[in-house]
């Protein structure tokens, strides 16, 4: 027999390339589909295209397929968390008080009652307490993405965006010195219970920092030159992304760290405001599909109590926060109902803290995975949903006419 | 006398003009503030006016304190201010309208140009003491346009490139059918009579509706410059001012020159050529039938107003002037250099902001 080496063997091996194109194409499409028929966000569509893929739905998207996904998946939550960084301001902070004060009572409120809620529903308090921390985060790709479509510009839009970042942050601090706990709960020796959250902490912490003097410097060095700026910050996000990976440090903390220290250290106004969207769009779809595809609607038929408990905890706490210091904070007479609304969803950081809080213990992560992940689904698909609404009704989008 | 100022509101990332007039005007509001300060025709940009004056420094501690205060306010919404005649990047599609009946009126009637009308000027009231004193002064100062065109020239930049002017601003508003100068009417009863006359073909309803360069304003008792860019500071804006003053009070008082329709025959170059080259531009004088430079024609007309500026208290103000008219120092030049030593438009937008804000820290290319 004629030696046919050459040729594809069966079955044809499953190739990262080919698949993210796969996703792309087929969110990219999705997306245009629900936004004509349905008049919905396209995020709505990226999403329900990866639930149709993935576990819940056709099954092609299998866990064999995880592992590359996850490589898309962590660049455009990269992506997404350095541009965030980039739009939180902390001369903002110390200009508006009560935009500070707001942020602290949002994030408080809304852990506390997601924790009674929790416990209510018997929970114990090792999980109740990690799913609440996981809660306080808003999704920013949800919200960034959102407000890049819709061209939405003004107060509400740009304190939506700051108080995502600040959430994010305060979540992702929250978890990491929780997995003290969980290690201690799971008899690990106190050495390791104390360490683990210290390195993810301050190793990403300093990772972010000293990608941002690098940047700063380089950036001097280079002048000002758009196209120059645009390579060197996607170069270090790509970089950054996959150092933090193979550091074992949280892809999160150090991209939303290099995001915030680029700007609030660039005292010469060094590196020009450049625009990563034309870029990043790609990314940002497949970060989508491949969230729809993670997510599990038999998650949702066990969990359905527990998470709309959680959710409804989650709203009410963030909105009594948001409206008890919104009118202290400059900003219009009744749209502190709307910024409330703006920070509804919870997702993509979500998963990623999820994954992480429970990388070791896999039965907790499947335990904590089953009251997260629930209101995960249920946020990624309405919160798009929540965020143009808001928007919208700010009159912060730049309509078509 | 009296000012209006014409300001921008950027976002503090990228400099660009922001949409944020409505929220800003309702914390004005809200917190209270010296002055008057109004929305313009996009949401980008606010109007702030001084209260009447007499004494020009009484002017800039009034136009201080109301800078002050917007700046405060607009940093608790993470906004900047700034002054000058033209942002230097925005992207006038991108504007949207003040949610006015007024507003969306002139945006129905002049369509696109509305939009690209985002730009900056500052205005003088000079008080009359009677109608046909305000027409002759409306006369007189057409004279002195280029002056005031050039000493407040900040509009270098338009939509993200070098124009080669130093005042871009009024090409955009020289596209208005209305604007230019107003018909050569000597006497305040045939000018009632030409005004009902436009009103009676629907092409105006009030005074507001011309956009002359300098127009009476009877509702005031004032005539109004509006050629003026607005400069880069609050200090700039009140010695333009105390220039205004100064002049009117010695136009009025001495009434040294003939008002005549030849000046009209070359208002419009001399006008350009101000716009041009500023400092440099060439000047047509109907009076002593001679071209001179600009620069000479300020200087030697602020060394004429020295005895009265003595009586009016303005004397500070124009040795200012003079000192940075003989050095050909001005916003537009300002501008400029910020632009070559940063090397972006929208480091130019910043340091613009910071400018206003009182914080000279930069450059100094102004003294």
């Amino acid at each position: 027999m004629a030696n046919v080496e050459f040729l594809p063997q069966f079955p044809i091996p499953d190739n990262p390339f080919a698949l993210f194109g796969i996703l792309l194409l087929a969110g990219a499409l999705a997306g245009e589909l629900v936004r004509r028929v349905l008049n919905l966000p396209r995020i709505t569509g990226y999403v329900l295209i990866g639930l149709t893929l993935g576990a819940s739905g056709l099954n092609l998207l299998d866990t064999r397929m995880f592992d590359y996904m996850r490589v898309f998946f962590d660049i455009g939550l990269g992506l997404v968390l350095f541009e965030l960084g980039r739009r939180l301001d902390l001369n903002w902070l110390r200009h508006d008080r009560w935009l500070a004060v707001l942020a602290l009572a949002e994030c408080l409120l809304s852990f506390g009652s997601m924790f009674t809620v929790l416990l209510w529903f018997g929970i114990e308090p090792l999980y109740a307490t990690v799913a609440a921390a996981i809660g306080v985060s808003s999704s920013p790709a949800i919200v960034m993405l959102v407000a890049r479509e819709l061209k939405a510009e003004g107060q509400i839009t740009e304190r939506a965006l700051n108080l995502v970042a600040i959430n994010s942050v305060t979540a992702f601090v929250l978890t990491t010195m929780l997995l003290s706990w969980i290690h201690h709960e799971y008899h690990a020796s106190w050495l390791i219970a104390l360490l683990h959250p210290f390195y993810i902490l301050v190793g990403s912490f300093y990772a972010g920092f000293l990608a941002s003097v690098l940047v700063l410097m380089l950036a001097r060095w280079l002048g000002k030159q758009v196209e120059l700026h645009l390579t060197l910050l996607l170069a270090m996000i790509i970089f950054l992304v996959g150092a933090a990976e193979a550091l074992k440090l949280s892809v999160l903390m150090t991209l939303l760290t290099f995001g915030v220290l680029v700007r609030n250290m660039d005292q010469d106004h060094a590196l020009m405001s450049v625009d990563l969207g034309s870029f990043g769009q790609a990314f940002f779809i497949v970060l989508f599909v491949a969230t729809g595809a993670m997510l599990r609607i038999d998650n949702l038929i066990t969990g359905f109590g527990v998470a709309a408990g959680y959710i409804a905890a989650r709203f009410v706490g963030k909105s009594i926060g948001v409206m008890c210091f919104a009118h202290l904070s400059g900003i219009r007479a009744g749209s502190g109902g709307l910024l409330s609304i703006a920070l509804l969803p919870m997702s993509g950081v979500a998963l990623a803290m999820t994954y992480s809080a429970g990388k070791f213990y896999p039965a907790f992560n499947e335990k904590l995975s089953a009251i997260v992940l629930a209101a995960a689904l249920i946020l990624e698909l309405i919160g798009p949903l929540a965020v143009q609404f808001a928007l919208r009704s700010a009159k912060e989008a730049r309509t078509a006419t | 006398m009296g000012v209006e100022l014409e300001l921008q509101i950027l976002n503090s990332h990228d400099y660009n003009l922001s949409r944020d007039a409505v929220d800003l005007l309702a914390l004005l509001e809200k917190i209270g503030h010296p002055g008057a300060i109004k929305p313009e025709i996009t949401e980008s940009m606010i109007e702030l006016n001084s209260s009447v004056h007499s004494n020009y420094e009484a002017l800039l501690v009034e136009l201080r304190q109301i800078r002050d205060t917007v700046v405060r306010a607009a940093a608790q919404l993470n906004l900047r201010i700034a002054g000058g005649g033209s942002h230097p990047f925005h992207d006038w599609s991108e504007r949207r309208i003040y949610p006015t009946e007024r507003f969306r009126h002139l945006l129905e009637v002049y369509g696109y140009l509305a939009k690209q009308f985002t730009v900056f000027g500052q205005h003088i009231h000079i008080g009359c003491p009677d109608g046909d004193a305000a027409l002759y002064l409306t006369h007189i100062l057409s004279r002195y346009v280029p002056h005031f065109i050039a000493l407040s020239a900040s509009s270098p930049f338009q939509q993200g490139t070098d124009t080669g002017f130093q005042s871009s601003r009024l090409n955009t508003v020289s596209a208005f059918p209305l604007s230019g100068s107003m018909p050569f009417l000597q006497k305040w009863d045939n000018f009632v009579a030409y005004f009902e006359k436009m009103r009676g073909f629907h092409i105006v309803e009030s005074m507001k509706d011309f956009y002359w360069d300098v127009r009476p304003k009877p509702d005031y008792g004032t005539v109004e410059i509006r050629v003026l860019d607005t400069p880069l500071t609050v200090e700039r804006a009140a010695l333009l001012a105390a220039y205004a003053q100064t002049l009117a009070y010695y136009a009025l008082v001495k009434r040294p020159l003939q008002v005549s329709e030849d000046m009209y025959l070359v208002y419009k170059y001399n006008r350009f050529q101000a716009c041009r080259y500023g400092f440099d531009a060439n000047y047509a004088d109907v009076h002593a039938r001679r071209q001179i430079s600009l620069q000479r024609d300020i200087l030697g007309t602020l060394e004429l107003l020295s005895p009265y500026s003595a009586r009016l208290n303005t004397r500070k103000a124009l040795d200012v002037l003079h000192a940075d008219a003989s050095m050909r120092r001005g916003d537009a030049a300002w501008l400029r250099e910020a632009h070559r030593k940063f090397g972006s438009l929208n480091d130019v937008a910043r340091c613009q902001s910071e400018e206003w804000a009182g914080r000279h820290t930069l450059i100094s290319a102004q003294a």
